[in-house]
């Protein structure tokens, strides 16, 4: 079928590329914006931009907050169809477990818990039987924070980048995990089509014909952040790989069970609850002697991550754990206490060989450490990554634009309309929804769902003006909507901004002046898009039909 | 030191190391230095050059952070560092003619 090696190999870099190529871009970009998510939080839901605050009193701030926590309605109904007979009423079903987190980016915490359900399962191997409750609060006070803020970041960019928020959402991390994969196969069949790499490796002339300059920065986007791209795409499918390889929840399910409770013998943390009610001791000194202890072992640390097993059981347990702010591994050094009497039961020793491995590949990819200038690394490996893609479709598009425009016109408008959608739509979309976030009534009912609905009505409006507007590709142009969907994204950029500004005084200067870095680095960086975009655009304009007539001669064709 | 002027360092070094390495190639050095220089390649000086200096960022990465962040940084300063050499070759290569000028700095020699 082929003659070479490469030539195999660049059919299936092609045929991966452009199959998998738009979700990857998707990933790429999400990703990149999940950086920050937590800035993006802020900006998106003023009621929070205050201080970063720690761990809470649990005794003083979170026991009240957990007595007033109710069950997910949502997952109420989903339960209701899980068992027999009727759900008591949601208010009475019993708190059995329960977690508070928070990072050093966090102002709000988040908490969660699971409530005991007495009905018995229609399938008697549905053995995790809990309706789940969660809530944001401010620590400060312990009050819930408003129902109807999506907080766009870490609610709705954040899981774009893993799961394309597809419904159900298994779909959307098998789409994700399909298009890691390829993107693993693709830089390295890449490395074997375009082999003269290391000696072109800085290789970029933006002065010859489109078609070159384009692969040149596909190359050089694609090698300089080699170790980047090889290493998100495979921890990425590492931090999933119970989803894609779910064996512990189907194969080797009581082997998993087996595991689970011969661990609770060997740390000595209760896997069932004994039935016989024991009151809470006071967590806080829990959390003081955990203090004291990392401290001791030269660790000093905030908790992170706090949990309860069994609440209101003898056989209770209250887990600590240590933020991981200052190394790249997530939270962990879990002490573990006895709830009822604070005695401790368990420290997790240090981690074995494999498994600090593991929490440094899956530490890496999630971030949760405090190092600014690595966080805005990682912006640039994922704009990297943005560029290898988008550059890769239009060197596709480049390549086959005349022949195309004589045989199939329609199969190369669309190709480049999807192109246009892939990289200008998206930002399109994401100000469309950040506008509709500021532009939206605080008060209209489930706000959250317009927003939603402004980014994906945003995202396909950018796709039909990208195809009614391609029909200078027939004639060996560029498309105009490039440069009319710039003149977009810079016009919504500065729109958020003024918006931002409007509803709530924070403006640029006001938020720089007082150091207020999430609202202002969010705010800095849209003015920031919207001079690139800009420039773009009046460079498209400039160049205009003379942009590609040296790559591709004009081809005059009257169909269209 | 602090550990901003640690990394400051670091993002010096990864950036004359890529700057190095790239002069090492014949292609580039041609582009950077004048007519009467490129003559003479002095690749494996520069190859050397830009090796040590990514040590050194290294180094400077290990004294700002722990072991395990101290890489990752170094690792990812590598993809702004070539991405900017790659840029001032297209467009400046001028620029970088300090770089390939180093090599011909040793003790006594006037410059060249």
């Amino acid at each position: 079928m082929f003659d070479t090696f490469r030539q195999a190999m660049a059919w299936v870099h092609t045929g991966f590329g452009l199959m998998l190529g738009y979700v990857l871009m998707v990933v790429f970009f999400f990703g990149t914006l999940s950086v920050f998510d937590r800035e993006i939080d802020r900006w998106a839901v003023p009621e929070t931009r205050f201080a970063v605050q720690p761990m809470p009193s649990f005794d003083q701030v979170l026991a009240p907050v957990f007595q007033r926590l109710r069950p997910d309605p949502d997952d109420v109904e989903r339960t209701a169809r899980r068992v027999a007979g009727e759900l008591p009423d949601a208010a009475s079903l019993p708190l059995v477990s329960l977690f508070a987190y928070t990072t050093h980016r966090d102002p709000v915490l988040l908490v969660g818990a699971e409530f005991g359900v007495p009905n018995a399962p229609l399938d008697p191997a549905d053995d995790h039987l809990h309706v789940h409750g969660r809530a944001q609060v401010d620590p400060r006070s312990g009050e819930f924070l408003p129902e109807n803020r999506l907080q766009i970041g870490t609610e709705f960019f954040y899981p774009m980048h893993y799961s394309l928020n597809a419904s159900p959402a298994i779909i959307g991390y098998w789409v994700v995990g399909l298009a890691a994969m390829s993107m693993l196969a693709a830089l390295v069949t890449g490395l074997v089509i375009h082999r003269r790499l290391l000696r072109e490796l800085f290789t970029f002339r933006p002065r010859k014909r489109t078609q070159r300059s384009t692969l040149d920065l596909h190359n050089l986007t694609g090698v300089v952040a080699l170790p980047f791209h090889f290493f998100f795409a495979l921890t990425g499918l590492l931090i999933f790989a119970a989803i894609y390889l779910p064996v512990h929840d189907s194969l080797l399910q009581p082997l998993d069970r087996q595991h689970e409770v011969m661990e609770a013998a060997r740390t000595g943390l209760p896997h069932e609850p004994a039935g016989v009610p024991a009151p809470l001791a006071s967590v806080d000194a829990m959390v003081a002697q955990a203090k004291a202890r990392w401290a001791q072992r030269g660790i000093p640390g905030e908790v992170g991550f706090l949990t309860i097993e069994h609440v209101g059981d003898r056989n209770g347990y209250v887990s600590v754990f240590r933020a991981g702010s200052d190394r790249v591994a997530l939270v962990g050094e879990g002490i573990h206490f006895r709830a009822s009497s604070g005695e401790i039961l368990h420290e997790d020793p240090a981690p074995s060989a494999v498994h600090a491995v593991s929490e440094f590949l899956t530490g890496l990819h999630l971030q949760h450490f405090r190092h600014w200038l690595l966080r805005w690394l990682y912006v640039v490996g994922g704009l990297v990554g943005c560029v290898c893609i988008a550059t890769g479709f239009i060197f596709f598009t480049e390549r086959r634009k005349r022949q195309w425009a004589l045989h199939s016109p329609q199969a190369l408008r669309w190709v480049d309309a999807f192109a246009v959608t892939a990289v200008t739509g998206m930002v399109l979309a994401v100000l469309g929804m950040l506008v509709a976030n500021r532009a939206l009534p605080a008060d209209l009912p489930a706000r959250a769902m317009w927003e939603e609905r402004v980014f994906w009505c945003t995202w396909l409006c950018t796709l039909l003006h990208a195809y009614v507007r391609s029909a200078a590709l027939i004639r060996g142009e560029v498309s105009a909507a490039w440069r009319e969907q710039c003149i977009g994204i810079a016009a919504l950029a500065v729109l958020a901004v003024a918006l931002n500004w409007m509803t709530t005084g924070d403006h640029l200067w006001h938020t720089v002046t007082t150091g207020y870095w999430p609202v202002a680095g969010v705010d800095a960086s849209l003015l920031t898009v919207a001079f690139i975009a800009f420039t773009a655009a009046v460079r498209l304009d400039g160049r205009g039909a003379g942009a590609t007539s040296t790559a591709v001669e004009p081809v005059e064709v009257s169909r269209g | 030191m602090a550990d901003a002027a640690w990394l400051w360092l670091a993002a010096v070094g990864s950036f004359s190391g890529t700057v190095w390495l790239a002069l090492a190639m014949p292609v580039h050095w041609a582009q950077v230095m004048s007519a009467a220089a490129t003559r003479r390649h002095p690749a494996l000086v520069l190859r050397c050059l830009g090796w040590l200096a990514l040590a050194a960022a290294l180094a400077a990465c290990l004294s700002a952070d722990a072991p395990t962040m101290a890489v990752l940084v170094w690792v990812m300063l590598l993809v702004p560092a070539a991405l900017l050499v790659a840029m001032v070759l297209a467009w400046r290569p001028a620029i970088l003619r300090c770089w390939g000028a180093a090599v011909y700095l040793r003790p006594g020699s006037s410059g060249r």
